[in-house]
Formats: C-alpha cells, sequence, structure tokens
C-alpha cells in the first residue's frame, strides 16, 4: 500500500470506509475523573463501500456512537486499524484526518450541532469556507433551497423548530458534496413524522450524490431503509 | 490554510461573534482595563508631573547643586549638554547700612537672570507694595529687599543701601520668592542683588560662608541623568537637590500621593485582569463546542487554534483602541477640569500611557486567556458525538503559572518594580488561596443553616462548587480593592487635613531675646493673635558622640561641612507637640541630669542610639548629655519642631533666644509692621504662601486620589459583571429547568437573588476582614499613618456586598425571566 499507484487502484474496488479489527478502552479518567478501565470495543470489523448505506443499531451504551466516532476519524482506536478511501487513519495525524473530513466526510447529528452565533445560511456556508471555495454563498443557499428552507437562511437557529435546525445540518452535511456521511441518530430528537421526513431527505440527497452512509439509529423503520444492517450489543458488531 | 486565509476567516467569525454578542463581557472587560490604565496612566503622568513642578517651584528648579566653593564651571557644561536650562545663585549672611547708619544682619542672595527656573519671584515697588511690578533681575547697582528690612531700616522707593564696598540702590521690595522656605528658622531679611555686582562689592573674599548653587531644569530623564553624574562624579563636592528633596513636608506630602495613585493603579489593573481571566475562561468555554464541530467539518485544529487567537488578537486591538480613546477623553475632561485649580498648564500627555495601557490589554489576554483557548480548540471532536466525552479543562498548573506571570508582567509594567511585583503576585496568590479556602467551609455551613426556603438557592451553589469558589473569590477581591482603596483614600485625605488645618501656623518669628519675650506675648495679644508658645533656641555645634570627636582628619569637604554644621537645640521638660516617643522614655521635671531627645530619622542616619552621649560646643562650652529617647516628628505639622531637645539642666543656663510660630489671618506687613523697631532683632517669616502652596499640591492630589478611585471602582464593577456573567447561561438553564417543572417567576428571582446574595455576604465578610488587615499593614509600612479599625467596612462589605452582587446577580440574570422557557432548553441542547 506503500505505493502510490498501487494505492490508487485498490482505492477504486476498496471499501469506502473499513475498520479492521478496532478496540477501544477507555482508561481512567479519559471519561470521567475517576471510573476503571473499560473496553467499548471488542475488536470491531466493518465496511461501506460507495454508495451503500449501512445502519448500526443496539441499544443505549453498547458502542454504536463510539464506532462511528471512530470510523470518521473524531477518536482513534486503542488497537486495529481504520482505512477511508484507501488512507489508514492511523497514518494521519490530527490535521490530515480533518483534512480529508474537510473533502469527503458530512455529518449529521442527533443534537444538530448548528453554532448559535450563526445564521442558518452562514451555518451551511461554513464547509466551503473552511475549504476555501468558489461561490460559497450561492452553493449554500442552492442547498439550503433543496432542503426547503431558503426562506430561513438568516434565521439563527434558536429561531427554528428542531425538524428545521435538523433539515439546515442535512443542508451543510452535503453542501460539500462529501463521499461518505456519518449520521447520528438524526432522528432521535424530532418527532416521528419531522424524523420520517429528514430520513427521506437525507436518502435522497445522499442517492443523488451517490454517497456511502453510515447511521447509527434505534430506529428500526429507520435502519430497514439502509441496504445493511449490523447490530452493536456490548461492544461487539453482528450482521443482522 | 495560509495565514491570510486563516486571518479573513476569524475575521468574518469575529464579526459574527460581535453581531451576537459572543465577546460582549470580554470586549467591556478589556477596555476597562485598557480605559482605566490609559487613563490613570496619562493622569498620574500628566497631573504627577504638575505636582511635581510645583513641589520644583519651592525649589526654584528641578535639581539644584550646590557647595562651598564657586560652581564648578564642568557642571554648567554638563548641564547644558544635556539641553538643561541653568540659573546661578550665591547666598551669603552679610551685614547691610543705611543712610542713617543703622545696621542688619541680612542673607543676601546674588542670582542670574535666568533664576527662578521654576515658580516665580513676585515684586512690588516700596511705593505700592501690593500691586506686583516684577523684574527680570536686579540691574547692576540695585537691590531686591524683604518688606521687613523696609520696616527695620525704615527704606523707601531708591533708598541707598551700604552692602560691602558697594551701595545699592532699593528698587523692589521681594513679595514672594519661591524657595524662600528653604530652612526657615536660618532666614535673616532677604537681599537679593545681581550677581555681577559681587566682584565690586568685595564682598567674597577668601574663608566667607557663601554657598553657589547651581539650578538646573529641563526634561525628567536629562534631570534624572544629570543629578546621578553629580552624584558619581562629585558626591563630596556638591549637595545635589532633587524635587523629592525638597522640604519635609512636601515630600512626604508627595511620597504619599505617589505610592496612593500606585497603588490604586495596580489594584485596578488587578482587577481589571481578574475580569479579563473570568470573561476569557467564559469565552474559551462557550468556544470548545463550536470547535469541535468545525473540526468535525475538516478544520484542521491548528487552525482552530488560529482563528480563536486571531480573534483575541483583533478584539484586544479594537478595545485597546477604545480604551485608550476613553482614557485620553478622560483626562482632557480633567485637564479642562483642572484648569480652574491648577494655576500652571498641565505638561502635555506623554506617549507612555497608551502603550502601558495595551501593553496591559495583550499581556493580561495572553496570560489570561491564552491556554484556556488553546484548550478550547483542542477540545477533542468526540464531544460532538458524546457530550460528556471530555470537559473542557482550563484549570491546570500551567495555566496558574501564566496567569501568575502575566500578573508580575503588568505590576511590573506599571510599577517599574519586580520586587514589588513578586510581593503583589505572591499576595493574590495568598489571598486568593483564602478565598477558595474559607469560600468553600463557608457554603458547607451555609447550607447547615440555610431554611427551606434557601435550600434552592444553596442547592444551587452547592452543585457548581467549582465556579462558586471562582465567582467567590472573583466578587471578594473586587470588593475588597474596593474598601481598601476607600478606606485608604479616606485615611490620607483626613490625615492631611489634620496635618494641615486652616489655622496651620504661617508665620514664623525668630531671634526673640528673653528680655522680649513677654513684651512681644503681650503684643501679640493685644493683636488677638493666638501663639503656640514660645521656644528656647540655642545654637551649638556637635563635637562628640560617645566620647569621640565628630571632625576627622580624613574627612571629606562635603562630611566636614556637615559635621561642623550649626544646631538648633531646644529644651524643655515636656514632650513637644506633634512629636511620639519611639523608644526610650521622656524624662521627668525631677530629674536634673543632662539628658537629650534626638529626631528618629536624623538618629538612623547618623547612627545614634538611646545611650549614647552626644557632646556640643555651645558659645564654645563643651557640655555632654545622654540620649535618653528617639522621636518621631511629624515635620507636616508646621510648628516649630528641633532635631535635638535637652533637659533644661543641660543647656538652660547657655545664651539664647526665642523662637515662636502662629496663625495669622489677614495682611502680613500690616500685622507686622512696627514690631522690627519695637523690638530690635527679631525676624518675621511669612510662610503663608508656602503653607497655601501645599495646601494648593495636598488639594490636587487629593483629587488625583479621587479620580483614580473612580476608575478602581469601575474596574471592580466590571469583575462583579464578569463574575455574574461567567455562570449566566447555566443559571439561564437551569431556571428554564425550574420553570418547566412549574416553578414561578416568584420562586426562581428568589432563588437567583438569595444565592448571588449568599455568596456577596460571604465574599463581603472576607473582603472586610482582608481590607482591615491590608489597611493597617499599608498605613503602618507605607503611608505611616495612624490606623483605626473602622466599623463602616464590616458594614459597606457585607451589606454592600449581598446587595451589590444580588442587584448584579439579578440584572445578568433577569433575561431568563422574559425567556420562554423551551428556547431556554433548546439553547442547552
Amino acid at each position: 500500500m506503500n505505493d502510490p499507484a498501487i494505492a490508487a487502484t485498490s482505492a477504486q474496488t476498496a471499501p469506502l470506509v473499513a475498520t479492521n479489527v478496532v478496540k477501544r478502552v477507555l482508561g481512567p479518567g479519559a471519561k470521567s475523573g475517576s471510573a476503571p478501565e473499560m473496553t467499548i470495543l471488542h475488536g470491531v470489523s466493518m465496511q461501506a463501500n460507495a454508495g451503500e448505506a449501512v445502519a448500526i443499531v443496539g441499544p443505549s451504551g453498547s458502542g454504536k456512537s463510539t464506532l462511528l466516532g471512530i470510523l470518521a476519524g473524531l477518536d482513534a482506536p486503542t488497537e486495529g486499524s481504520v482505512t477511508m478511501q484507501g488512507q489508514s487513519l492511523g497514518d494521519l495525524d490530527e490535521d490530515g484526518r480533518a483534512q480529508l473530513r474537510a473533502t469527503s466526510v458530512g455529518f449529521v447529528f442527533q443534537s444538530f450541532q448548528l453554532l448559535p452565533g450563526l445564521s442558518a445560511l452562514e451555518n451551511v456556508m461554513l464547509p466551503l469556507e473552511l475549504t476555501q471555495q468558489e461561490n460559497v454563498k450561492e452553493r449554500a443557499l442552492t442547498v439550503l433551497d433543496e432542503v426547503g428552507l431558503s426562506h430561513r437562511a438568516s434565521h439563527h437557529p434558536l429561531q427554528l423548530s428542531g425538524g428545521e435546525q435538523q433539515r439546515v445540518a442535512v443542508a451543510r452535511a452535503f453542501v460539500s458534496k462529501p463521499a461518505l456521511l456519518f449520521a447520528d441518530e438524526p432522528t432521535g430528537n424530532l418527532d416521528t413524522a419531522t424524523g420520517e421526513r429528514i430520513a427521506e431527505l437525507m436518502f435522497d440527497m445522499r442517492k443523488n450524490l451517490n454517497a456511502a452512509l453510515v447511521l447509527v439509529t434505534h430506529d428500526d423503520d429507520l435502519a430497514r431503509s439502509c441496504d445493511r444492517r449490523l447490530r452493536m450489543t456490548d461492544g461487539r458488531l453482528s450482521e443482522l | 490554510m495560509t495565514r491570510g486565509q486563516q486571518f479573513n476567516f476569524a475575521l468574518k467569525a469575529l464579526k459574527r461573534d460581535l453581531a451576537a454578542g459572543e465577546l460582549r463581557v470580554l470586549a467591556l472587560a478589556l477596555v476597562v482595563a485598557v480605559a482605566s490604565v490609559t487613563a490613570v496612566g496619562f493622569f498620574t503622568d500628566r497631573v504627577g508631573r504638575a505636582v511635581q513642578r510645583q513641589a520644583a517651584d519651592v525649589l526654584a528648579a528641578d535639581l539644584v547643586a550646590s557647595s562651598g566653593s564657586p560652581v564648578n564651571p564642568e557642571w554648567i557644561d554638563e548641564a547644558k549638554r544635556r539641553n538643561l536650562n541653568t540659573a546661578l545663585h550665591t547666598r551669603f549672611p552679610s551685614v547691610v547700612i543705611n543712610d542713617d547708619d543703622e545696621s542688619q544682619l541680612v542673607a543676601v542672595k546674588a542670582i542670574t537672570e535666568s533664576y527662578p527656573l521654576r515658580g516665580t519671584l513676585t515684586l512690588a515697588t516700596l511705593e505700592a507694595p501690593d500691586v506686583r511690578a516684577d523684574l527680570s533681575i536686579p540691574a547692576p547697582g540695585t537691590a531686591w529687599i524683604d518688606p521687613q528690612l523696609r520696616d527695620i531700616l525704615q527704606l523707601s522707593q531708591g533708598s541707598l543701601l551700604a552692602l560691602g564696598a558697594k551701595d545699592f540702590v532699593v528698587e523692589r521690595i521681594i513679595t514672594f520668592e519661591p524657595d524662600a522656605g528653604e530652612n526657615v528658622m536660618e532666614l535673616s531679611p532677604r537681599v537679593m542683588i545681581n550677581i555681577n555686582d559681587l566682584a565690586e562689592a568685595e564682598l567674597l573674599i577668601e574663608g566667607s560662608r557663601a554657598r553657589y548653587s547651581l539650578l538646573m531644569a529641563g526634561e525628567d530623564a536629562d534631570v534624572d541623568g544629570m543629578s546621578e553624574w553629580l552624584s558619581d562624579n562629585y558626591a563630596t563636592e556638591a549637595r545635589v537637590q532633587g524635587v523629592r528633596d525638597g522640604g519635609p513636608q512636601l515630600q512626604r506630602a508627595l511620597e504619599r500621593a505617589e505610592r496612593f495613585l500606585g497603588l490604586a493603579s495596580v489594584v485596578t489593573v488587578l482587577l481589571a485582569g481578574a475580569a479579563i481571566a473570568l470573561a476569557v475562561r467564559h469565552f474559551a468555554y462557550r468556544q470548545a463546542d463550536a470547535s469541535a464541530v468545525l473540526r468535525t467539518l475538516g478544520a484542521s485544529r491548528s487552525d482552530v487554534i488560529s482563528w480563536l487567537v486571531i480573534r483575541l488578537s483583533l478584539i484586544a486591538i479594537i478595545a485597546s483602541a477604545i480604551g485608550v480613546a476613553i482614557g485620553w477623553l478622560a483626562q482632557l475632561v480633567l485637564a479642562d477640569l483642572l484648569s480652574t485649580w491648577f494655576s500652571l498648564e498641565l505638561p502635555a500627555a506623554g506617549i507612555q500611557p497608551p502603550i502601558i495601557g495595551t501593553l496591559t490589554a495583550f499581556i493580561t489576554l495572553a496570560g489570561f486567556g491564552l491556554l484556556p483557548v488553546i484548550k478550547a480548540g483542542q477540545v477533542p471532536v468526540m464531544r460532538v458525538l458524546q457530550r460528556d466525552y471530555s470537559d473542557l479543562q482550563t484549570g491546570s498548573v500551567i495555566t496558574a503559572i501564566l496567569a501568575l506571570l502575566a500578573t508580575f508582567c503588568v505590576v511590573w509594567l506599571l510599577s517599574g518594580d519586580a520586587k514589588l511585583s513578586a510581593i503583589v503576585v505572591l499576595g493574590v496568590v495568598a489571598m486568593l488561596s483564602v478565598f477558595a479556602l474559607f469560600g468553600k467551609y463557608m457554603i458547607r455551613a451555609v447550607r447547615k443553616v440555610a431554611g427551606p426556603r434557601f435550600r434552592l438557592s444553596v442547592a444551587g451553589l452547592e452543585r457548581r462548587t467549582a465556579s462558586s469558589v471562582v465567582q467567590l473569590s472573583a466578587f471578594a477581591m473586587g470588593i475588597m480593592a474596593l474598601l481598601l482603596i476607600a478606606i485608604v483614600r479616606v485615611d490620607i485625605l483626613a490625615a492631611w487635613e489634620r496635618d494641615l488645618p486652616e489655622d496651620a501656623p504661617n508665620v514664623f518669628v525668630v531671634n526673640i531675646q528673653p528680655d522680649q519675650v513677654e513684651g512681644f506675648g503681650q503684643r501679640l495679644e493685644e493683636q488677638g493673635i493666638n501663639n503656640n508658645g514660645f521656644f528656647p533656641m540655642v545654637r551649638g555645634r556637635l563635637a562628640a558622640h560617645n566620647g569621640e570627636s565628630i571632625v576627622q582628619d580624613d574627612m571629606s569637604e562635603r562630611d566636614e561641612r556637615r559635621a561642623r554644621r550649626e544646631y538648633n537645640l531646644t529644651y524643655s521638660n515636656e514632650l513637644p507637640a506633634a512629636n511620639d516617643i519611639v523608644d526610650g522614655q521622656w524624662w521627668s521635671e525631677d530629674e536634673t541630669g543632662l539628658y537629650l531627645s534626638v529626631e528618629q530619622e536624623w538618629a538612623e542616619e547618623y547612627n545614634y542610639q538611646v545611650g549614647d552621649t552626644m557632646t556640643f560646643k555651645v558659645a564654645g562650652v563643651e557640655t555632654t548629655g545622654t540620649i535618653r529617647n528617639l522621636r518621631k516628628v511629624d515635620w507636616e505639622s508646621f510648628q516649630v519642631n528641633f532635631f535635638v531637645v535637652a533637659s533644661p539642666a543641660m543647656l538652660a543656663e547657655f545664651p539664647q533666644t526665642f523662637v515662636s510660630s502662629f496663625y495669622l489671618d489677614g495682611n502680613f506687613s500690616k500685622a507686622t509692621s512696627g514690631w522690627a523697631r519695637e523690638f530690635p532683632g527679631i525676624a518675621t517669616l511669612d510662610i503663608g504662601a508656602i503653607v497655601a502652596r501645599i495646601k494648593t499640591l495636598m488639594d490636587r492630589a487629593s483629587l488625583a486620589v479621587e479620580y483614580v478611585f473612580f476608575f478602581t471602582l469601575l474596574a471592580g464593577t466590571c469583575v462583579l459583571l464578569a463574575a455574574v456573567q461567567s455562570s449566566q447561561g447555566e443559571r439561564i438553564r437551569e431556571s428554564a429547568l425550574l420553570r418547566a417543572l412549574g416553578a414561578s417567576h416568584k420562586q426562581i428571582r428568589h432563588a437567583v437573588v438569595s444565592e448571588f446574595a449568599i455568596l456577596g455576604i460571604i465574599a463581603g465578610f472576607l473582603a472586610a476582614f482582608f481590607a482591615t488587615l491590608i489597611a493597617w499593614a499599608l498605613s503602618r509600612e507605607v503611608f505611616e499613618l495612624p490606623f483605626s479599625i473602622n466599623p463602616s467596612l464590616w458594614f459597606f462589605g457585607v451589606v454592600g456586598g449581598a446587595l451589590g452582587i444580588s442587584i448584579a446577580g439579578y440584572l445578568a440574570t433577569r433575561r431568563v425571566l422574559h425567556t420562554p422557557p423551551i428556547v431556554a432548553l433548546r439553547h442547552s441542547a
């Protein structure tokens, strides 16, 4: 894999993102001051290919979000490896992983994670601004229009409903046309009807971009919309 | 990202921050810090220099070098090389004779044209003594005289006065001589002549007791440089006097004013620093989540940190500019206000205060804010998925060290004194530790005694123990600083008022013969003048210390001159007023031994102790006494004071004259006319003008004190605001939750206000305790003022603290009462 030519060839056939026997152990103090050492993930291996939607389900505290964080390069595994677009995340430093995220990854969170000081439009513009792209405002407005919120562009997150905030978050996730989308309980904070609309929107946009999706959810219906479903139980992953 | 791109991005973020009010508290704290440092700087700089100039008036120069031999031409060359203006005068005692062959001992001062370099010499003709008729220098062959001499010798305009080998035409009387008060006890009537007449008058011959002085004035740095140069090269030859070496009264007033201004400005900066520390910590907390989100979106850690640092720097630049502008405007208003108080124009504002103000902002921000902001930029990105993944840890040993280093640098920048800065830093650490420790226990104690009505408030305090203790320390520090500055300010002003009451003596009469005392006393009584008694004065030279001769063969000229100095001694069985024994005991009337009482500072300088013997040579006879005690003399009292007081047994039999002082209300010339003829030989000295000048100086210094206090108050308020703001978000969320659970507005208001009131009471109590302790130490060691426990301090500390903080807390959190709970809860999500 050290040869760039081989790496380029294998990237076309290789999964977009994959973990190989990933283990995550939280040491004392890492999560809460005096907690004893705790294994969150016990040698998890999985992959997601281009255009594929993978759902991870499981009870609270089973390690779903930790796995998602590791897949997205937000956290590093204690053991094992993660590759994204053929690149081993372990070989990249924090800035390298950030750069990969900026160009290839979109996120949708349960708690929306919009910046409260910015308007809806500014929140959507953010990923494009970070990568110094052209026509930032026009592109952000277009995507905001796609999620049906162009009329709320100047509103701040606190002035928007939960569903609207999540639509802004979806627009932000897709504005940079990522190859890979991570979603952590995207409907978890929304009522059923709003959640369904958000899920529909997210799946439609993913399809248009042919992006891979890794989705963590409690919602079985939502999970069933995905191509594959994996269950996480006590830090161990199994195919459903 | 390139630096330029980072800057642009940070600029955009800053605009959004400002629009959203994110940086309001931090910006306010910075503006107050810079404005107060700048304004205090401008003030101390401009007014301080004006006050110094006022003090320079009393010296007629910024610097005087005098010697027993003619002024060394090298001194003049050096002064000119340093761009200093110069003037010369030569002073010596002599005798003048009028047309009727009547003679009088006088103090001659021969001057050059530029004398005085500071202050104004005012003159009048002998015909119209109340109308100013100034001239620049006595024309050759003319003399200006003291009004007393006119009375004693019955002189009129144009009278001839023989002085040495030359006759002088009396041209003017001197109505005010700026440096006349240099030695009030030894003044014979003044005669001022042109220095070029000295040779022709053949007044100065070998061995004349003349003092030759070079007066110098100019920029502070040049004056300081010259003073150093003289001390380095001519320490034994020249006696160098600067503004600070002026009369003891002035010196003390100046020192106290400077110390207070210094203290107040350091306290102001410390308070502003605390406000910045709290605000930037709050900012860092607020930025942690945003930083994590930005990094999930692909921003690198260094990008995020750069944006935060650039934003802080931009805020510091903007706040500094606004702060400097406010400081500048404040001092402009002040200068305008002062123009009615000041007879002389304020020196122009220097460039230093805005630089120091801006530096203060940057150093404080870097010291207190850099690490929390870097940590905010480094917060684990997993925080976006799992909120409790890692909390922002801004408190660490390195953060504390950086903060202390910044405090040290700022205090050093302001005081220029590394030792003082270290003491301040250690003091702050010790104080905050005590505040934190006691605060924690006091919060626990309150929980035990609080009734059900306060359960909610105390629970709030307990739940946030760490932030409550931080807030408590900030409140206590703020209240303490305000109390302290308030007490010290009032004490200083009161002490000055005491030192210089309205009826402070403004006339000294010396050389009263023993047989004139009764008659002169009656005369004063007839004129309705209350004098402060008659004090015997015996002149003598110090011959030996513990039996060892004072004058040694190998002494320098200067030391020998000092050793041969003639002292004014007095004797008494009673401790003089405004004197306190600091070592040993006063003698009783029954004791008939030969005892001495010596002024403490003099004794320290020449190394005399209780039990030592001193031998004085009085009228050719040696008399030896034992030092029974050391006295502290209040030189600011303007009473007749002596370095050495003897028991009557030691000096009563020697030739003596008497001296008296009193307050004269009204025209000096009219009141004293006729005294010189009725009581031949007495010399009357009007020091009213000098007293008035010192009063003016103190008035100005008082104004400075008041002015600086205002800025301290502002900085203190800022700390309170920042401390309240630091927990505002948390309080808003909690209150929203309580409202969601059904709590009424009234209940929430009660909980918030009483929580702040409890904090205020504890902080006020701690503050009052420490303010008392520090005020005691300052009064004793720094300001040398008597100390008394001030009960109002406890009242203002505890009641004021509770009221002030609960009002501030309520105002800062009242928003929650008008915000629907769902909005606040959604905000917290």
